[in-house]
């Protein structure tokens, strides 16, 4: 029954994954992610570590992914800057670096096929356990986060702040990007 | 039976579209959405290490992981919109010069 999610889930990452780099349209590209970002934590529930697979869900595809879609509907694009596939000046670094992901790719696959089994340990990635080590040994990363945070809101004000008043544009328009936080 | 081989190569392949899909893609906010397959592919891996050895920090890297990815997209479409205010595309090639 695993194997049969995991194959299922897999196929759909695969998909989906592809559809986020090929899809010429922006917003496609943004709804492939959030069905990435699902079936990503479809298969960490596979793992059971069930905390960090709803945090995935409700942070990434609830409030990141819409943050892409608003700025994708928001910035109204039309079709000439929806050319993504215009010749490149690094096409020659582009093949050389597909060859040797392709070649990495190989041995991964070779190793793979020759690899012993591992049994999977029995840890279950629930609230109670995660939580009670995130507050005790990785207390400080934890709180190192929220000053991450507020810097981040600082950046995006003094972005803000810069478009508006070196008047690039008039401030009519530039008024809305204090709403990106 | 699935091992920790399949994720892991699971993990690598979108890994490699990620950066096949910032080699090839121009487009800033297509680069950010590639930047973010790579995060995944690692999340991904995080989780089948921190399963396959019994270890819980896996999971709480993942949980740091997402934070910062969280403040990293919302400086990046800072960005992006900045940027087309400013040149009305959303090519790479134009970001030539250090201050506009």
């Amino acid at each position: 029954m695993i194997s049969f999610f995991f194959y299922l889930f897999a196929t759909i990452l695969i998909l989906a994954s592809l559809a986020v780099v090929l899809a010429r349209n922006p917003l496609y590209n943004v709804l492939s992610l959030v069905v990435v970002i699902f079936c990503l934590s479809s298969l960490f529930i596979l793992l059971e570590a069930f905390f960090v697979g709803v945090i995935l869900l409700l942070v990434y595809a609830g409030a990141v992914m819409i943050f892409f879609l608003f700025v994708v509907m928001c910035l109204n694009l039309n079709g000439q800057t929806l050319n993504a596939l215009q010749q490149s000046r690094f096409r020659l670094l582009e093949c050389l670096i597909g060859v040797l992901f392709l070649s990495e790719f190989s041995f991964a696959i070779k190793s793979f096929l020759t690899a012993p089994a591992m049994p999977a340990s029995s840890i279950r990635g629930t609230i109670e356990t995660v939580g009670k080590i995130l507050f005790t040994d990785y207390l400080l990363p934890f709180e190192l986060t929220s000053f991450l945070l507020l810097i981040t809101i600082f950046g995006i004000v003094a972005l803000a702040k810069g478009a508006l008043s070196t008047g690039v544009d008039d401030p009519v328009e530039t008024k809305p990007i204090g709403g990106s936080q | 039976m699935i091992g920790l081989g399949h994720y892991l190569l699971l993990s690598g392949f979108l890994f490699s579209v990620g950066v096949i899909g910032i080699t090839i893609n121009r487009n800033v906010l297509k680069i950010l959405l590639s930047l973010e397959l790579l995060l995944a592919a690692s999340n991904l891996s995080f989780v089948a290490f921190s399963r396959f050895n019994g270890d819980y920090a896996g999971q709480l890297i993942v949980f740091f992981v997402i934070l910062v990815a969280a403040a990293e997209v919302a400086i990046g479409l800072a960005i992006v919109v900045l940027m087309y205010r400013h040149f009305s595309t959303l090519q790479a090639d134009q970001l030539k010069d250090l201050k506009w």
